[in-house]
């Protein structure tokens, strides 16, 4: 195999599959990126068994071939090159020569066929959607996902694809958020997947604000591809709890409010929680009173105006649970919906968007 | 000014073992490893003591001592039976019991003496009443602290009843004439020192202030010596609730290089552990298995769970999961398990949940099988139903 490329493109390619490679790989192997040179341009592949990262970047291609090499040091390697033109040499026993101006580096590889097999896609069923919206639900919804061990389905992100809607839900059993979505796909696509956590941070990451993003779901895989990247990822298997039932399907009281003057008061008042406490939200006419106390801290509270006509009520919840949702949401008000204190909430905006919330008991 | 009751049972195990069998009664008793095995004596009664027997003697000195004694193998199960009826007795007087062994516990009666005449009305009281229901004597102590409790215990043994004076110059002379290895924390290597410098009795400490000690002893020591031997000891009893960890291990008779044996005896203690947590209404977070081996080299091994629990199954699973982790390098000695970050039940996680989370259904199955286990072991013993995994106990010292 040997190459040229601008420092550049293979510096733009490996640090689009660097978060492919886990730290914590027992596999050498798996702290390689594979890389494929053929007609023109250099395919990367990095892979932790879980998900899989695929790129290609442009190079002039003088003998086709294939190799793996250690992706953190090639990535330095390359990063400190001194010149722009980049020579890449490998040879039958996958040692790279990596030339650069005047400097020279020899790295030894390990054979491509050791790389393990990037799974294919077969009979799938085929969705397309916009990058940026397909970002902004992800980011909307993603945080509320468990990492609990024990509770595996929710270890993801559920993407329902049903009746002409795309449906993002994440949810850790205390609190879900939700955001929905037409899109068109043939009916016999129709389904529910659930996408592990990890995948799911590195779409965040590295989905761009326009371009289609087409994703493919096989047996129990699923592929997102978008600009020149491809990425692989196993999907959770397991039923994940039926979310429409959680939501409230009327409330008592409905309450508009600004998002950051909430979020600043409750990040305020949270300061004095303890891990287990709560933050209270008092309504009464015209004014709302966001309070805590914690036997081993202290307490803390502080009021604002608001327009409520209802019922004088208090509620408790979690202030990091609240916190989560008014960080990644964008619009300047919230509405917030709730019945009694033991009955969930619900926040909205204007998005088809809704995080449903379930309050902590008084004590 | 407090006052604290210890209460000690009379030649406990061989007390036991001659209520099941009334025909040893009178002869000399011992109980503990046969006397033609390495081991040792756990318990002897007191006409067995006449003979010089004595506890964690090996059973082969015993045997020369006192060649007629009768020699009974331990039955933890049966003493750990009767006394959960013993410390049962003793939460009926007061809530403040901290229960030190399977024989003996201090208690605070500072505020249960209210409806009573008198400390010593209420020590007799409590006498008659394990009298009555086990047919076992105990010995008391009456005193300010539990240094003094436990002193005045040991006093007027068997069947005792001894009050220690509470004014402080009383307690003073009271202390004086008795050996400095009565104190507590003086073993025989500290005696040993002591002697070698000229303190034989408590009076020879109280004439001196504890800088004069820390040669001898070390600052740390030194100071608590010369504390205990004026009387003061502000240690306080610590009642289950006030825990902040429950525990239990087991010293084998004889080092065990068998893992599955080891791990039946895991099993077992887990599931008291957990079942004392319950007991107390509390939950933990932290799960701490004790391994000793032959040499005596002593390891501890701690994980954290995701939640706080208080099911068998549970501690169960993190406390084999920690087992199954450890290499045995060594016969094993002793083996413990035991929970920690505890913390009330009841105002345990206020959070609210979406739907019924699986893991949740699974607990709470969890916890009508650990009611109805418990509940079993409150009518018939706390031996009654155990898991198979715990069965194949080895007979066990006692802690």
């Amino acid at each position: 195999m040997k190459l040229a490329a601008s420092k550049e493109n293979i510096l733009e390619g490996l640090q689009k599959i660097q978060s492919g490679i886990s730290s914590r790989n027992t596999l050498p192997i798996l702290n390689n990126v594979l890389l494929r040179a053929k007609d023109g341009s250099v395919q990367l592949t990095a892979t932790d068994l879980e998900v899989s990262v695929q790129t290609t970047f442009e190079a002039k291609v003088a003998r086709e071939g294939a190799t793996t090499l250690p992706a953190r040091r090639l990535f330095s390697i390359i990063k400190e090159l001194p010149a722009s033109d980049i020579e890449l040499t490998v040879d039958d026993k996958d040692t790279a020569t990596i030339k650069a101006g005047s400097s020279v580096f020899k790295i030894i590889g390990i054979s491509d066929e050791e790389f393990p097999p990037i799974p294919q896609f077969e009979g799938q069923r085929t969705f397309t959607l916009d990058q940026g919206l397909f970002k902004k639900m992800l980011a909307a919804t993603y945080y509320s996902s468990s990492n609990e061990e024990s509770r595996y389905v929710l270890n993801g992100v559920l993407l329902s694809f049903k009746d002409d809607k795309v449906t993002v839900v994440a949810t850790d059993g205390r609190r879900m958020a939700l955001f929905e979505q037409e899109v068109e796909f043939p009916e016999s696509s129709s389904g529910d997947f659930i996408i592990p956590n990890k995948t799911i941070v590195e779409l965040v990451k590295t989905l761009g604000a326009e371009g289609p993003v087409k994703i493919m779901i096989g047996d129990n895989q699923a592929a997102f591809a978008y600009g020149n990247l491809l990425i692989i990822t196993k999907l959770i298997d397991g039923t994940f709890p039926n979310f429409r039932q959680v939501i409230p399907s009327q409330c008592e009281e409905r309450v508009s409010l600004e998002r950051e003057q909430l979020l600043n008061a409750v990040r305020r008042v949270s300061l004095v929680n303890d891990k287990t406490s709560s933050v209270t939200l008092a309504f009464e006419k015209d004014n709302l009173t966001i309070s805590t106390s914690s036997a081993e801290v202290g307490e803390a509270s502080e009021s604002m105006a608001i327009k409520y006509r209802g019922k004088a009520m208090g509620i408790a919840f979690n202030p990091d649970f609240m916190m989560d949702c008014l960080r990644n949401l964008t619009t300047d008000e919230v509405a917030l919906e709730f019945s009694d204190e033991l009955s969930p909430g619900v926040m909205k905006c204007d998005a088809p968007f809704l995080y449903v919330l379930m309050p902590m008991r008084i004590r | 000014m407090p006052c604290i009751l210890h209460l000690d049972m009379d030649a406990f195990f061989a007390a036991v073992e001659v209520l099941d069998h009334p025909e040893w009664a009178g002869k000399p008793l011992v109980v503990g490893s046969p006397p033609d095995k390495r081991g040792v004596v756990s318990t002897a009664n007191y006409e067995a003591r006449a003979f010089g027997v004595r506890s964690a003697m090996p059973s082969r000195t015993a045997y020369r001592l006192c060649p007629h004694a009768i020699f009974a193998p331990v039955r933890m199960s049966r003493y750990a039976e009767i006394s959960d009826r013993i410390m049962r007795l003793l939460h009926s007087f007061t809530p403040m019991v901290e229960q030190v062994s399977v024989d003996e516990a201090f208690m605070d009666v500072t505020g249960a003496l209210r409806t009573w005449k008198s400390p010593e009305a209420m020590a007799a009281a409590m006498k008659n009443r394990i009298r009555s229901v086990t047919g076992l004597t105990a010995s008391v102590g009456i005193a300010p602290n539990k240094f003094l409790a436990k002193l005045a215990s040991d006093m007027k043994k068997p069947d005792g009843l001894t009050a220690v004076p509470f004014e402080p110059d009383a307690i003073v002379d009271f202390l004086a004439p008795l050996p400095v290895g009565r104190i507590w924390g003086v073993g025989e290597v500290t005696e040993a020192k002591l002697h070698q410098a000229g303190f034989r009795t408590i009076r020879d400490l109280q004439q001196v202030g504890a800088p004069v000690l820390v040669p001898l002893v070390g600052p740390a020591l030194a100071e608590h010596i010369s504390r205990l031997a004026r009387g003061l000891d502000d240690r306080s009893v610590v009642t289950e609730s006030a825990t902040k960890s429950i525990s239990a291990e087991t010293t084998f008779d004889h080092d065990i290089s068998d893992r599955s044996i080891v791990r039946h005896v895991l099993v077992d203690l887990a599931e008291q552990v957990a079942r004392r947590l319950r007991q107390s209404g509390l939950v933990a977070e932290t799960v701490t298995i004790k391994l000793r081996f032959e040499d005596f080299q002593t390891m501890t091994r701690q994980e954290t769970a995701p939640r706080p629990f208080c099911s068998d199954r549970r501690l169960l699973d993190h406390a084999l999961a920690l087992f199954d982790r450890q290499k045995l390098p060594q016969p094993v000695r002793l083996i413990g398990v035991g929970v920690g970050n505890l913390s009330d039940a009841a105002t345990h996680d206020p959070q609210l949940s979406l739907f019924p989370d699986p893991e949740v259904v699974t607990e709470e199955r969890q916890a009508r099988l650990d009611k109805a286990m418990d509940g079993i072991r409150e009518k018939l013993g706390p031996r009654a139903i155990q898991r198979a995994a715990g069965l194949e106990n080895q007979p066990k010292k006692p802690r």
